[in-house]
């Protein structure tokens, strides 16, 4: 295993110091898009105008905090990516672990469906949604066809995201555990299968120790995307309370005010941190190696 | 004999994971597409009354159509050449070239990742806004282009590290000109990698909906961003659909192309796992 401080030697002719220019542009993209404006959100949030001038306060957060609308929206977004990240370990672990043990064409074909949703525009998604599960949609026509009644449609509820960005995630979350089930050796199941362990003891004892990472690293890049999520949320979900993306989006352009937005973004920041240093962490890692 | 008995067994456990995956993600598209060809689907009819093109042609006619396609395109083919133009000699140096903090600036691209991406949407539009790049096209070029950076550095560099290096030298030796070693050597071993980031940064462009909605609207509109408010505006169903079929074209272009990348294991570790 190499130290993540490396990506691999070079044999060089000599040190070339004309590297740096080749990649000054895109470094340089790096620290004007995406350091400064974090550095800036910071600043700008902390260092406020007071009618004594600019000054240190932190009475945007501390509205934040207080504001009933804000937390309920925060505690949506909360609740969604919790239930989304469970119920994404409980649909992709088993796809997983099927796909890990079995070779068959059914299998390849089960792995494609899996992998499909990545090809698929989270935009159409929500249409395709709304035509099936919405009012009037196919699920609708087909209950009634059979003379079953009307389902409540999960459309405009906080179920509706949550349906939409599971299916989202699946793929990346397959691939990721997928990828995790590889440090699994055929041997140490044969060896635990040869001394009498079942399904289960299999799982917690041989499978589950080895894949831990991977189900940390799977689950912390769904709720990075799924902690604000934009599309999905402000299609298919309620319009109040909403989730942090449509809530950050409506107070930037809609309600223009831009600080309270920044102050959103940087709460949602707070939350994902140690989630995002994890998973950063685990990148490099997995680069350098 | 127990090895062809095992071989067999019919696995039932694939067929239940393939019966429920086909009826939650093929099913739901298979809906969109019945209802583009579709010109009269009344509830509670279970199939529709009449099928047809009537739609793509209603569809086609409208100019914010056409105007929202070339956008999407227009955008997608800039921020691409852009980044193909700034990204592929960077990921050349970070293969082949030392210099000093290679590795720390290597890993540099790993920052927006550490984020949720509409918060930090968010605070690049806080600063756009004291840059007057709200609205611009090129406000949106921009947004777009940090997110291509990763995937156009990343991929590239396994894609030359990957190249065998002892017939570039080989070939050095017999007197071929650096020039030469690159475009008879070094790209046909490392292109159709290159050609596959290529191809998702196009696609990853042509969808971006969150920056284009959040940095380009009202004044960009790209074709997801119509489709939002076909979604929310729109009564009849098929422009929807209709238009759902043509966003998807790049997609299964896509999909057809890129899947061996998707497939391999490299990708996934790429994103962690």
């Amino acid at each position: 295993m190499t130290a993540p401080d490396q990506i691999g030697s070079v044999t060089p002719i000599r040190r070339r110091p004309y590297g740096l220019l080749l990649v000054a542009t895109p470094v340089l993209l790096v620290l004007w898009l995406i350091i400064w404006p974090i550095i800036s959100a910071i600043i700008t949030t902390l260092w406020v105008k007071t009618p004594e001038g600019n000054a240190f306060s932190v009475e945007t957060y501390r509205f934040f905090f207080s504001d009933g609308y804000s937390l309920s929206n925060l505690s949506m977004t909360l609740w969604t990516t919790g239930v989304c990240a469970i119920l994404l370990l409980l649909v992709c672990l088993p796809i997983a672990l099927y796909l890990r043990f079995s070779d068959t064409k059914v299998a390849a074909y089960v792995q494609g469906l899996a992998i499909f949703p990545m090809f698929v525009p989270s935009i159409i998604l929500s249409f395709a949604f709304i035509r099936v599960l919405g009012p009037n949609g196919t699920v609708d026509l087909l209950f009634n066809a059979v003379g079953l009644p009307h389902i409540r449609s999960p459309y405009l509820t906080p179920w509706g995201p949550v349906i939409g960005l599971v299916w989202d995630n699946i793929p990346l979350t397959v691939l990721i555990l997928l990828s995790g089930l590889g440090n699994v050796s055929n041997q140490a199941v044969e060896a635990a299968r040869d001394v009498g362990a079942g399904r289960i003891a299999l799982l917690w004892h041989i499978i589950l120790p080895r894949l831990s990472n991977s189900i940390l690293v799977a689950i912390s890049f769904a709720v990075l995307g799924i902690f604000s999520a934009f599309t999905l949320p402000y299609i298919l979900g309620p319009a109040a309370p909403e989730m942090m993306g449509p809530f950050m989006q409506r107070t930037f352009r809609d309600l223009y005010d831009p600080q309270t937005a920044i102050t959103q973004a940087v709460v949602t920041f707070g939350f994902c941190i140690v989630f995002g240093l994890f998973y950063v962490r685990s990148v490099a890692k997995n680069r350098a190696a | 004999m127990a090895a062809t008995l095992i071989h067999r067994k019919i696995d039932w456990t694939g067929i239940a994971f393939a019966a429920v995956l086909t009826l939650v993600i093929v099913f739901p598209l298979l809906v969109v597409g019945t209802w583009a060809f579709t010109n009269v689907w009344r509830y509670p009819s279970v199939i529709p009354q009449e099928f047809g093109l009537r739609f793509w042609n209603q569809t086609l006619a409208r100019a914010d159509v056409w105007s929202s396609i070339s956008m999407s395109l227009t955008l997608a083919f800039t921020v691409t050449a852009l980044s193909a133009a700034i990204c592929l000699p960077a990921a050349y140096a970070f293969a082949r070239l030392d210099f000093p903090g290679r590795n720390l600036l290597f890993f540099s691209f790993l920052a927006g990742h550490a984020f949720p991406k509409f918060g930090l949407l968010v605070a690049i539009a806080g600063i756009f806004l004291q840059l007057n790049l709200i609205g611009t096209f090129w406000g949106v070029v921009l947004i777009q282009l940090v997110g291509t950076l990763l995937f156009m550095i990343w991929i590239p560099v396994a894609a030359f590290q990957s190249v065998d290096r002892r017939m570039e030298e080989a070939a050095r030796d017999v007197g071929a000109s650096p020039f030469r070693v690159f475009w008879s050597i070094t790209l046909p071993q490392a292109g159709p990698t290159i050609a596959a980031a290529i191809l998702l940064s196009f696609v990853g462009t042509f969808y971006e909906t969150e920056g284009a909605w959040l940095i380009g609207a009202p004044q960009v509109r790209t074709l997801p961003v119509l489709m939002i408010s076909f979604i929310n505006n729109q009564p009849v169903i098929q422009y929807g659909a209709v238009l759902s079929v043509l966003l998807w074209v790049p997609s299964f272009i896509a999909l057809l192309f890129a899947r061996r990348v998707v497939n391999s294991g490299s990708f996934a570790r790429g994103f962690g796992g």
